[in-house]
């Protein structure tokens, strides 16, 4: 009860310099305010990858066909003719493989009715929907290669499907790719992703078709995708993956391999671990504007002490212990501090969710963020508040009466 | 009968570093529950330092103070603070409220430190107003008060706890000779009805309203 009547008593003393108890908050708020902002942002990127992990597949492998040497000068990535269909059957037999697709891939100019566009023409197998992640929207994805040898079958991504003018309705139309005429038997759903290419602007259509109409009959791909069964046999897998290919290759021990694997989850975890790293980074700059903000306190409370020495002296010739005002001042140094402290939040999640809006990521609020800004606010006003309040309490009374 | 205030050869001296300064030298002082004695001396004369450790705001260098028959002269600061908030009512030359605070807060305030209830203290604080006659001022603040209606604040704040005794530090010295009379008045009437004063003083004519006057010369009592 006392200590709610010293709370009242801090608030309304507080109260009656409004400019002066804003001014010393102002510390406080900017500190907790950026942490709050900062830390809650960092949450929205770092979540916003974790959305982007699981939209390119979960557990994926990518083996990728090695660059070419033309002489010395060395090709693009997969422009290598060494990745084969083969391949990507000896590596459906490693076990803990759940699904495999090889992809190989042209751009055309695809055109429906009055409208066209230049896309990427995908050939690959009925997984590629399980490894990469897609689903079907409308109609269905592509069925097994040997019952779809060289169709004229295409499932359209939603943006080309947007392009080109195709509605549900469409299933079953005619388009025109690279001046072939095919069937549009599907249309995905978006996927989004803020990866650099569009995964939702391309056409998928059976890999020997590709190979019939477009890239000539050799059997080589540009890459196989490979979803592994668990995420903890993917370091495994990926090992045996390129054992197996290295055999298979003839690639001697010591030369470098003409492929790569690579483990797209894995850079994407290191992308989301320099996220928190840099977010850590940030609130731990702006955590010191919360100690300037306690030093803010611990200035204008040394002010207040020596302002009220008279009043201390009254206080303490009329019967108040040490404590009862070293108590008194420092609630007054907590209330600033709390007072800031919660101000600071709310500022601080008003503006991560305008940078959420803005930057488009969801807006994450965790509450454990507002107990530790909490929790920092009250210490800050302890830690600073404490010293003021000792010099108030230790005063004498006689010298604190004469006290002009 | 044992004495409310005890002195025995009581001195306070200050160490100023490089002088030692003898405020106060074997001072023996007896008061009787119920007196009005007045303190008398010219300035410097040691007034204040006999009125520091009467109001137990400081200890003597030397000697025994009793007060009601509890040796404070070896009791801590805490200890010292529940014997002011429990005994003594002080009444200061400059009243010593607290500005911005209504005369009821400032009344109320000693009755906060001996953890009386917010109604209660608020109970107490009124009815030692109206026992001066502000019960029409109790929410004006010092500043709209005359220095008169200041002192008589200083003094309901001074009684509110029902003290065993009023420690008048030169009461009526910022007063206006009639406000000054006033305040007397309220101290004759508050000794009448039992209460020990004292009531420490430069001026004769104040003293003499005191039963009896002791008289402090260069940090001696006269006898």
């Amino acid at each position: 009860m006392r200590i709610l009547e010293l709370i009242g008593l801090a608030v309304s003393r507080l109260g009656t310099s409004r400019l002066r108890s804003m001014l010393t908050m102002l510390g406080i708020i900017i500190g907790v305010a950026s942490v709050v902002a900062l830390v809650s942002v960092g949450q929205g990127a770092s979540s916003g990858i974790t959305n982007q992990i699981n939209s390119l597949g979960t557990n994926l492998l990518t083996v990728n066909a090695g660059a070419s040497f033309t002489g010395f000068t060395r090709g693009a990535a997969g422009s290598a003719t060494t990745l084969t269909t083969a391949d990507a059957t000896a590596i459906s037999q490693i076990a803990d493989v759940a699904a495999l697709a090889p992809e190989t891939s042209t751009s055309q100019f695809v055109v429906n009715g009055d409208k066209n566009t230049t896309t990427t023409i995908l050939g690959t197998t009925q997984d590629y929907t399980t490894v990469r992640a897609y689903q079907v929207w409308q109609g269905r994805f592509l069925t097994d290669p040997s019952e779809e040898q060289a169709l004229r079958v295409a499932v359209v991504g939603s943006t080309t499907a947007d392009d080109l003018g195709l509605t549900a309705s469409s299933i079953g139309s005619q388009i025109t790719i690279g001046g072939v005429p095919f069937t549009v038997i599907g249309i995905l759903q978006t996927k989004g992703g803020t990866s650099v290419s569009n995964a939702d602007d391309q056409i998928m259509v059976p890999l020997s078709s590709v190979r019939r109409y477009f890239t000539g009959t050799s059997d080589t791909v540009r890459s196989i995708g490979v979803s592994v069964a668990t995420a903890d046999e993917m370091s495994n897998v990926k090992s045996e993956i390129t054992t197996l290919l290295e055999q298979r290759h003839n690639v001697s021990a010591g030369a470098s391999d003409d492929f790569t694997v690579t483990d797209q989850t894995q850079l994407l975890s290191t992308a989301t671990s320099v996220y928190g790293l840099l977010t850590v980074l940030l609130a731990g700059v702006a955590s010191i504007s919360l100690v300037v903000g306690g030093i803010g306190i611990m200035n204008i409370m040394l002010v207040s002490v020596r302002e009220r020495t008279r009043e201390i002296g009254i206080r303490k010739a009329i019967g108040a212990h040490n404590r009862d005002i070293l108590v008194q001042f420092l609630i007054e140094a907590l209330v600033l501090s709390l007072l800031g402290g919660l101000i600071g939040i709310v500022v601080g999640l008003i503006a991560s969710a305008v940078i959420a809006a803005v930057a488009g990521w969801g807006f994450t609020f965790n509450p454990l963020t507002l107990v530790v800004a909490t929790v920092f606010s009250l210490i800050v006003g302890v830690i600073f508040g404490v010293w003021p309040a000792r010099q108030a309490a230790r005063l004498d009374p006689i010298a604190a009466l004469r006290f002009e | 009968m044992t004495a409310l205030i005890d002195l025995e050869r009581v001195g306070r001296t200050y160490d100023l570093g490089h002088v030692q300064v003898q405020a106060l030298a074997d001072a023996n002082l007896k008061i009787q529950e119920g007196e009005f004695v007045a303190i008398i001396g010219p300035s410097g004369s040691g007034k204040s330092t006999l009125m520091n450790i009467l109001g137990c705001l400081d200890r003597p260098t030397y000697g025994r103070y009793v007060l009601d028959g509890v040796a404070v002269d070896d009791l801590d600061d805490n200890d010292l603070a529940d014997v002011r908030s429990r005994m003594i009512g002080f009444v200061f030359q400059s009243y010593n409220l607290l500005s911005r605070t209504s005369a009821l807060d400032n009344v109320a305030m000693p009755l906060l430190y001996q953890g009386v209830s917010k109604k209660e203290r608020h109970k107490r604080a009124e009815a030692a107003l109206d026992r001066l006659g502000l019960a029409d001022r109790m929410s004006h603040e010092p500043s709209e008060l005359s220095g008169g209606q200041q002192q008589r604040v200083a003094i309901a704040r001074a009684l509110v706890t029902e003290p065993r005794m009023i420690l008048a530090d030169e009461p009526t010295g910022n007063l206006d000779s009639t406000s000054g009379k006033d305040v007397l008045e309220v101290l004759h009437d508050l000794n009448r009805a039992g209460r020990t004063i004292v009531l420490i003083t430069h001026d004769s004519d104040v003293a003499a309203q005191g039963t009896r006057q002791v008289h402090l010369r260069d940090g001696r009592i006269a006898a």
